[in-house]
Protein backbone atom coordinates (compact mmCIF):
# COMPACT_ATOMS: atom_id res chain seq x y z
CA UNK A 1 0.00 0.00 0.00
CA UNK A 2 3.13 2.38 0.96
CA UNK A 3 4.20 1.57 -2.41
CA UNK A 4 1.09 3.22 -4.51
CA UNK A 5 1.18 6.24 -2.33
CA UNK A 6 4.86 6.71 -3.38
CA UNK A 7 3.80 6.37 -7.16
CA UNK A 8 0.97 8.73 -6.71
CA UNK A 9 2.99 11.01 -4.90
CA UNK A 10 5.77 10.88 -7.69
CA UNK A 11 3.21 11.31 -10.99
CA UNK A 12 2.01 14.29 -9.01
CA UNK A 13 6.11 15.94 -7.89
CA UNK A 14 6.74 14.88 -12.11
CA UNK A 15 3.33 15.78 -13.64
CA UNK A 16 3.25 19.21 -11.87
CA UNK A 17 6.18 20.84 -13.65
CA UNK A 18 5.13 19.22 -17.21
CA UNK A 19 1.49 20.90 -16.58
CA UNK A 20 2.87 24.05 -15.77
CA UNK A 21 4.94 24.30 -18.90
CA UNK A 22 2.30 23.40 -21.35
CA UNK A 23 0.55 25.99 -19.89
CA UNK A 24 3.18 28.50 -20.55
CA UNK A 25 3.82 27.01 -24.01
CA UNK A 26 -0.23 27.10 -24.69
CA UNK A 27 -0.47 30.32 -25.68
CA UNK A 28 2.37 29.77 -28.48
CA UNK A 29 0.37 26.36 -29.68
CA UNK A 30 -0.42 27.88 -33.17
CA UNK A 31 3.36 27.81 -33.72
CA UNK A 32 4.31 24.25 -32.34
CA UNK A 33 0.81 22.54 -32.67
CA UNK A 34 2.80 19.07 -32.73
CA UNK A 35 3.90 20.08 -28.69
CA UNK A 36 0.89 19.02 -26.30
CA UNK A 37 -0.23 16.11 -28.08
CA UNK A 38 3.45 14.65 -28.50
CA UNK A 39 4.02 15.65 -24.43
CA UNK A 40 0.84 13.93 -23.39
CA UNK A 41 1.79 10.90 -25.34
CA UNK A 42 5.61 10.86 -23.91
CA UNK A 43 3.82 12.28 -20.10
CA UNK A 44 1.61 9.18 -20.34
CA UNK A 45 4.57 6.40 -20.94
CA UNK A 46 7.21 7.97 -18.49
CA UNK A 47 4.46 8.03 -15.62
CA UNK A 48 4.01 4.45 -16.44
CA UNK A 49 7.32 3.24 -16.39
CA UNK A 50 7.55 5.62 -13.04
CA UNK A 51 4.82 4.37 -11.48
CA UNK A 52 5.89 0.10 -12.87
CA UNK A 53 9.54 0.86 -11.06
CA UNK A 54 7.64 2.26 -8.01
CA UNK A 55 5.81 -0.66 -7.46
CA UNK A 56 8.26 -3.18 -8.08
CA UNK A 57 11.16 -1.28 -6.15
CA UNK A 58 13.48 -3.87 -4.12
CA UNK A 59 13.53 -5.85 -7.39
CA UNK A 60 15.44 -5.84 -10.44
CA UNK A 61 12.85 -4.48 -12.31
CA UNK A 62 12.81 -1.33 -10.54
CA UNK A 63 16.30 -0.64 -12.44
CA UNK A 64 15.04 -1.82 -16.13
CA UNK A 65 12.11 0.50 -15.51
CA UNK A 66 13.99 3.27 -14.67
CA UNK A 67 16.16 2.38 -18.02
CA UNK A 68 12.93 2.44 -19.95
CA UNK A 69 11.35 5.89 -18.21
CA UNK A 70 14.90 7.37 -19.34
CA UNK A 71 15.00 5.74 -22.87
CA UNK A 72 11.81 7.39 -22.97
CA UNK A 73 12.95 11.06 -22.20
CA UNK A 74 15.60 10.76 -24.55
CA UNK A 75 13.53 10.08 -27.07
CA UNK A 76 10.89 12.62 -26.40
CA UNK A 77 13.60 15.14 -26.24
CA UNK A 78 14.99 13.77 -29.77
CA UNK A 79 11.59 14.24 -31.31
CA UNK A 80 10.81 17.12 -29.45
CA UNK A 81 13.64 19.38 -30.40
CA UNK A 82 13.17 17.64 -34.10
CA UNK A 83 17.00 16.23 -33.82
CA UNK A 84 18.13 19.60 -33.08
CA UNK A 85 17.48 21.97 -36.13
CA UNK A 86 13.87 23.68 -35.10
CA UNK A 87 12.22 25.69 -37.44
CA UNK A 88 9.19 27.95 -37.40
CA UNK A 89 7.56 29.68 -40.38
CA UNK A 90 5.75 32.80 -38.00
CA UNK A 91 3.02 34.72 -39.81
CA UNK A 92 4.08 38.49 -39.07
CA UNK A 93 1.58 41.11 -40.86
CA UNK A 94 1.25 39.86 -44.67
CA UNK A 95 4.54 38.18 -44.69
CA UNK A 96 5.83 34.87 -43.28
CA UNK A 97 9.00 34.93 -41.03
CA UNK A 98 11.44 31.89 -40.69
CA UNK A 99 12.62 31.34 -37.49
CA UNK A 100 15.61 28.66 -37.56
CA UNK A 101 17.53 27.58 -33.96
CA UNK A 102 20.33 24.61 -33.90
CA UNK A 103 19.83 23.10 -30.67
CA UNK A 104 22.50 20.29 -31.30
CA UNK A 105 24.54 21.25 -28.46
CA UNK A 106 21.82 21.08 -25.85
CA UNK A 107 20.03 17.95 -27.18
CA UNK A 108 23.81 16.25 -26.96
CA UNK A 109 23.63 17.85 -23.47
CA UNK A 110 20.78 16.66 -22.99
CA UNK A 111 21.22 13.07 -24.16
CA UNK A 112 24.21 12.73 -22.36
CA UNK A 113 22.68 13.29 -18.73
CA UNK A 114 20.29 10.35 -20.43
CA UNK A 115 22.43 7.93 -20.79
CA UNK A 116 24.14 8.59 -17.83
CA UNK A 117 21.09 7.76 -15.63
CA UNK A 118 20.66 4.71 -18.39
CA UNK A 119 24.58 3.81 -17.19
CA UNK A 120 24.04 4.23 -13.57
CA UNK A 121 20.38 2.13 -13.53
CA UNK A 122 22.43 -0.70 -15.59
CA UNK A 123 25.48 -0.69 -12.72
CA UNK A 124 22.66 0.00 -10.00
CA UNK A 125 21.25 -3.08 -11.93
CA UNK A 126 24.50 -4.98 -12.33
CA UNK A 127 25.31 -4.17 -8.60
CA UNK A 128 21.72 -5.26 -7.24
CA UNK A 129 21.51 -8.92 -9.13
CA UNK A 130 25.29 -9.76 -7.92
CA UNK A 131 24.62 -8.34 -4.32
CA UNK A 132 21.73 -11.11 -4.45
CA UNK A 133 23.74 -13.70 -5.70
CA UNK A 134 26.53 -12.98 -2.94
CA UNK A 135 23.73 -13.03 -0.23
CA UNK A 136 22.33 -16.27 -1.66
CA UNK A 137 25.86 -18.04 -1.89
CA UNK A 138 26.13 -16.99 1.74
CA UNK B 1 30.50 -0.59 -7.52
CA UNK B 2 29.14 2.20 -4.97
CA UNK B 3 31.21 4.84 -5.74
CA UNK B 4 30.38 4.34 -9.64
CA UNK B 5 26.93 4.94 -9.08
CA UNK B 6 27.33 7.40 -6.99
CA UNK B 7 29.59 9.30 -9.58
CA UNK B 8 27.07 8.60 -12.18
CA UNK B 9 24.37 10.54 -9.82
CA UNK B 10 26.35 13.21 -9.33
CA UNK B 11 27.27 13.52 -13.09
CA UNK B 12 23.40 13.09 -13.68
CA UNK B 13 22.33 15.98 -11.63
CA UNK B 14 24.79 18.67 -12.15
CA UNK B 15 24.44 17.97 -15.46
CA UNK B 16 20.93 18.25 -15.33
CA UNK B 17 21.16 21.58 -13.15
CA UNK B 18 23.66 23.16 -15.62
CA UNK B 19 21.04 22.50 -18.58
CA UNK B 20 18.32 24.23 -16.10
CA UNK B 21 20.44 27.27 -15.10
CA UNK B 22 21.58 27.41 -19.19
CA UNK B 23 18.30 27.44 -20.57
CA UNK B 24 16.70 29.69 -18.00
CA UNK B 25 19.52 32.13 -18.75
CA UNK B 26 19.59 31.75 -22.02
CA UNK B 27 15.63 32.45 -22.54
CA UNK B 28 16.60 35.80 -20.25
CA UNK B 29 19.09 36.84 -22.12
CA UNK B 30 17.51 36.84 -25.35
CA UNK B 31 14.60 38.50 -23.89
CA UNK B 32 17.04 41.42 -23.52
CA UNK B 33 18.47 41.57 -26.44
CA UNK B 34 17.47 45.03 -27.96
CA UNK B 35 18.09 45.65 -31.64
CA UNK B 36 16.55 48.69 -33.24
CA UNK B 37 17.43 50.43 -36.73
CA UNK B 38 18.25 54.33 -37.46
CA UNK B 39 17.06 56.76 -39.88
CA UNK B 40 18.62 55.84 -43.25
CA UNK B 41 21.23 57.63 -44.61
CA UNK B 42 22.70 58.49 -48.16
CA UNK B 43 26.07 59.38 -49.38
CA UNK B 44 27.69 59.64 -52.77
CA UNK B 45 31.25 58.39 -53.15
CA UNK B 46 33.68 57.28 -55.85
CA UNK B 47 30.34 56.49 -58.14
CA UNK B 48 28.79 54.74 -55.72
CA UNK B 49 25.37 55.80 -53.73
CA UNK B 50 25.55 54.26 -50.57
CA UNK B 51 22.69 53.89 -48.11
CA UNK B 52 23.46 53.72 -44.60
CA UNK B 53 21.47 51.92 -42.27
CA UNK B 54 22.27 52.18 -38.70
CA UNK B 55 21.97 49.22 -36.88
CA UNK B 56 22.54 49.66 -32.72
CA UNK B 57 22.49 45.81 -30.98
CA UNK B 58 22.02 46.17 -26.81
CA UNK B 59 23.51 42.80 -25.27
CA UNK B 60 22.23 42.91 -21.45
CA UNK B 61 22.03 39.24 -21.76
CA UNK B 62 24.50 36.76 -20.03
CA UNK B 63 25.59 35.72 -22.91
CA UNK B 64 27.92 36.92 -25.95
CA UNK B 65 26.47 37.05 -28.99
CA UNK B 66 28.80 36.23 -31.95
CA UNK B 67 29.19 36.03 -35.96
CA UNK B 68 26.07 38.39 -36.65
CA UNK B 69 25.97 38.30 -40.32
CA UNK B 70 22.64 39.93 -41.82
CA UNK B 71 22.57 40.14 -45.65
CA UNK B 72 19.77 41.86 -47.28
CA UNK B 73 19.06 40.94 -51.06
CA UNK B 74 16.63 42.87 -53.85
CA UNK B 75 15.20 41.10 -56.61
CA UNK B 76 13.45 42.64 -59.69
CA UNK B 77 10.19 40.91 -61.07
CA UNK B 78 11.45 37.94 -62.98
CA UNK B 79 13.91 37.37 -59.82
CA UNK B 80 17.43 38.60 -60.59
CA UNK B 81 19.64 40.01 -58.11
CA UNK B 82 19.46 44.26 -58.18
CA UNK B 83 21.24 44.61 -55.09
CA UNK B 84 22.69 42.14 -51.92
CA UNK B 85 24.20 43.86 -48.96
CA UNK B 86 26.17 42.17 -45.91
CA UNK B 87 26.96 42.88 -42.66
CA UNK B 88 29.41 41.09 -39.98
CA UNK B 89 29.81 41.68 -36.76
CA UNK B 90 32.03 39.16 -35.25
CA UNK B 91 31.44 39.51 -31.34
CA UNK B 92 28.78 41.26 -29.20
CA UNK B 93 30.24 40.73 -25.65
CA UNK B 94 27.83 40.07 -22.53
CA UNK B 95 26.47 43.65 -21.57
CA UNK B 96 27.31 45.53 -23.98
CA UNK B 97 25.85 47.32 -26.86
CA UNK B 98 27.49 47.96 -30.94
CA UNK B 99 26.82 50.25 -33.16
CA UNK B 100 27.12 49.65 -36.62
CA UNK B 101 25.89 50.76 -39.81
CA UNK B 102 24.20 48.09 -43.01
CA UNK B 103 25.51 49.55 -45.86
CA UNK B 104 23.37 49.07 -49.32
CA UNK B 105 25.64 50.23 -52.29
CA UNK B 106 25.14 50.69 -55.76
CA UNK B 107 26.80 51.50 -58.51
CA UNK B 108 26.05 55.03 -60.09
CA UNK B 109 26.09 52.96 -63.39
CA UNK B 110 23.60 50.63 -62.39
CA UNK B 111 21.31 53.16 -61.20
CA UNK B 112 21.59 55.21 -64.31
CA UNK B 113 20.53 51.73 -66.45
CA UNK B 114 18.33 50.58 -64.41
CA UNK B 115 16.24 53.94 -63.30
CA UNK B 116 14.33 54.52 -66.31
CA UNK B 117 12.52 50.89 -65.92
CA UNK B 118 11.49 51.74 -62.22
CA UNK B 119 10.44 55.39 -62.86
CA UNK B 120 8.26 54.62 -66.21
CA UNK B 121 7.09 50.87 -65.15
CA UNK B 122 5.15 49.79 -62.31
CA UNK B 123 6.89 46.49 -61.25
CA UNK B 124 7.33 43.96 -57.83
CA UNK B 125 10.63 43.85 -55.81
CA UNK B 126 11.38 40.96 -54.03
CA UNK B 127 12.87 41.19 -50.73
CA UNK B 128 15.18 38.55 -48.93
CA UNK B 129 16.44 39.53 -45.52
CA UNK B 130 18.31 36.93 -43.23
CA UNK B 131 19.91 37.68 -39.93
CA UNK B 132 22.35 34.91 -38.58
CA UNK B 133 24.06 34.89 -35.41
CA UNK B 134 25.73 32.44 -32.62
CA UNK B 135 24.11 32.92 -29.17
CA UNK B 136 26.60 32.14 -26.48
CA UNK B 137 28.70 30.46 -28.97
CA UNK B 138 27.01 27.87 -28.67
CA UNK B 139 23.45 27.80 -30.45
CA UNK B 140 23.44 29.08 -34.27
CA UNK B 141 20.05 30.73 -34.61
CA UNK B 142 18.80 33.04 -37.53
CA UNK B 143 15.61 34.49 -38.43
CA UNK B 144 14.64 35.26 -42.25
CA UNK B 145 12.32 36.52 -44.48
CA UNK B 146 10.87 37.51 -47.55
CA UNK B 147 8.76 39.90 -48.47
CA UNK B 148 7.74 41.06 -52.25
CA UNK B 149 6.81 45.09 -52.27
CA UNK B 150 4.44 46.48 -55.46
CA UNK B 151 6.64 49.36 -56.87
CA UNK B 152 4.60 52.26 -57.96
CA UNK B 153 5.95 54.21 -60.94
CA UNK B 154 6.33 57.30 -60.40
CA UNK B 155 6.22 58.51 -64.14
CA UNK B 156 3.76 55.50 -64.96
CA UNK B 157 2.19 56.00 -68.83
CA UNK B 158 4.47 59.10 -69.41
CA UNK B 159 3.40 59.88 -72.61
CA UNK B 160 2.26 63.12 -75.27
CA UNK B 161 -0.73 63.84 -76.85
CA UNK B 162 -1.60 65.03 -80.09
CA UNK B 163 1.03 67.99 -80.31
CA UNK B 164 -1.06 70.83 -82.42
CA UNK B 165 0.78 74.11 -84.04
CA UNK B 166 -0.60 77.83 -83.98
CA UNK B 167 0.18 81.10 -85.87
CA UNK B 168 2.41 83.13 -84.06
CA UNK B 169 4.34 85.02 -86.91
CA UNK B 170 6.09 84.95 -90.07
CA UNK B 171 8.78 83.20 -89.02
CA UNK B 172 7.58 81.25 -85.90
CA UNK B 173 5.03 78.97 -85.00
CA UNK B 174 3.38 78.19 -81.86
CA UNK B 175 3.47 74.54 -80.64
CA UNK B 176 1.62 72.70 -77.53
CA UNK B 177 2.47 69.53 -76.58
CA UNK B 178 0.03 67.65 -74.64
CA UNK B 179 1.68 65.40 -71.47
CA UNK B 180 0.58 63.37 -68.92
CA UNK B 181 1.66 60.69 -66.43
CA UNK B 182 0.86 59.49 -63.44
CA UNK B 183 2.27 59.38 -60.11
CA UNK B 184 1.62 55.84 -58.97
CA UNK B 185 4.78 55.75 -56.50
CA UNK B 186 3.51 55.53 -52.65
CA UNK B 187 6.79 56.74 -51.23
CA UNK B 188 7.44 60.24 -53.18
CA UNK B 189 5.56 63.08 -54.98
CA UNK B 190 7.43 64.78 -57.89
CA UNK B 191 8.58 67.98 -57.10
CA UNK B 192 10.75 69.70 -59.33
CA UNK B 193 11.68 70.74 -62.80
CA UNK B 194 11.24 69.36 -65.74
CA UNK B 195 12.86 70.48 -69.01
CA UNK B 196 11.44 70.06 -72.86
CA UNK B 197 13.53 70.32 -76.30
CA UNK B 198 12.24 69.29 -79.28
CA UNK B 199 14.56 68.55 -82.30
CA UNK B 200 13.63 68.17 -86.03
CA UNK B 201 14.34 65.22 -88.00
CA UNK B 202 17.73 66.76 -88.69
CA UNK B 203 18.24 66.71 -85.17
CA UNK B 204 18.57 70.50 -84.82
CA UNK B 205 17.50 72.16 -82.07
CA UNK B 206 13.91 73.79 -82.08
CA UNK B 207 12.90 75.17 -78.93
CA UNK B 208 13.06 74.21 -75.07
CA UNK B 209 11.07 75.19 -72.19
CA UNK B 210 11.88 74.41 -68.28
CA UNK B 211 8.39 73.67 -66.24
CA UNK B 212 8.15 72.87 -62.90
CA UNK B 213 6.21 69.74 -61.52
CA UNK B 214 4.21 69.50 -58.41
CA UNK B 215 2.95 66.09 -58.47
CA UNK B 216 1.88 64.21 -55.32
CA UNK B 217 1.90 60.15 -54.76
CA UNK B 218 -1.38 58.52 -56.17
CA UNK B 219 -2.00 61.71 -58.13
CA UNK B 220 -2.51 62.45 -62.03
CA UNK B 221 -0.75 64.93 -63.90
CA UNK B 222 -2.11 66.24 -67.80
CA UNK B 223 -0.15 69.74 -68.60
CA UNK B 224 0.60 71.19 -72.06
CA UNK B 225 4.49 73.07 -72.90
CA UNK B 226 4.53 75.78 -75.18
CA UNK B 227 7.08 76.23 -77.80
CA UNK B 228 8.02 78.53 -79.90
CA UNK B 229 9.54 77.17 -83.05
CA UNK B 230 11.30 78.44 -86.65
CA UNK B 231 8.84 77.58 -89.05
CA UNK B 232 11.82 76.87 -91.52
CA UNK B 233 13.14 74.28 -89.23
CA UNK B 234 10.23 72.67 -88.46
CA UNK B 235 9.86 69.17 -89.64
CA UNK B 236 6.73 66.64 -89.92
CA UNK B 237 8.45 64.30 -87.28
CA UNK B 238 11.91 64.55 -85.11
CA UNK B 239 12.21 63.75 -80.96
CA UNK B 240 11.48 65.51 -77.80
CA UNK B 241 13.73 65.13 -75.48
CA UNK B 242 12.62 65.12 -71.42
CA UNK B 243 15.27 65.97 -68.52
CA UNK B 244 13.80 65.44 -65.42
CA UNK B 245 15.32 67.28 -62.35
CA UNK B 246 14.17 67.03 -58.59
CA UNK B 247 16.07 66.80 -55.09
CA UNK B 248 16.39 63.06 -55.47
CA UNK B 249 16.56 61.78 -59.01
CA UNK B 250 18.07 63.76 -62.28
CA UNK B 251 17.06 61.77 -65.36
CA UNK B 252 17.50 62.64 -68.89
CA UNK B 253 17.04 62.84 -71.70
CA UNK B 254 14.03 60.50 -72.28
CA UNK B 255 13.73 60.20 -75.96
CA UNK B 256 10.20 60.50 -77.49
CA UNK B 257 9.47 60.65 -81.06
CA UNK B 258 7.03 62.78 -82.24
CA UNK B 259 5.17 62.80 -86.12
Amino acid sequence: MPRFFKAAFLVAIVYLPIYFLSALVRPLESFFPWYEPLTNIFTAVFLIFLVAGTLFSGTVFQYLFAVARTLVLMLFFIYALNGGIITLAVPVQETTVNIFIDLRVILAMLVLVCLLGIAKNVVQAVDFVAGKAETKEI
Amino acid sequence: MRYAVRALGWATKILWILIIVFAGTSVYSAINVRMSFGEPQLFLSNELVVISIPLFINNTGFYDLSELNMTVDVMDYNGSLVLTSTTFVPLIPRGSSVETAHNVSMSLDDITSKAPNYLFNDTIIGVDMAVKLNFAHAVPLGVSMNKTIPWGAPLYNFSIGQISYGYYNLTHQRVIIPLSFENHSPYFGIDGTMEVEMYNSGYELLGSRTLSLNVPSHSRYEGEVELIVDVSKLTESGELHFYFETSTVSLGPVVMPYG
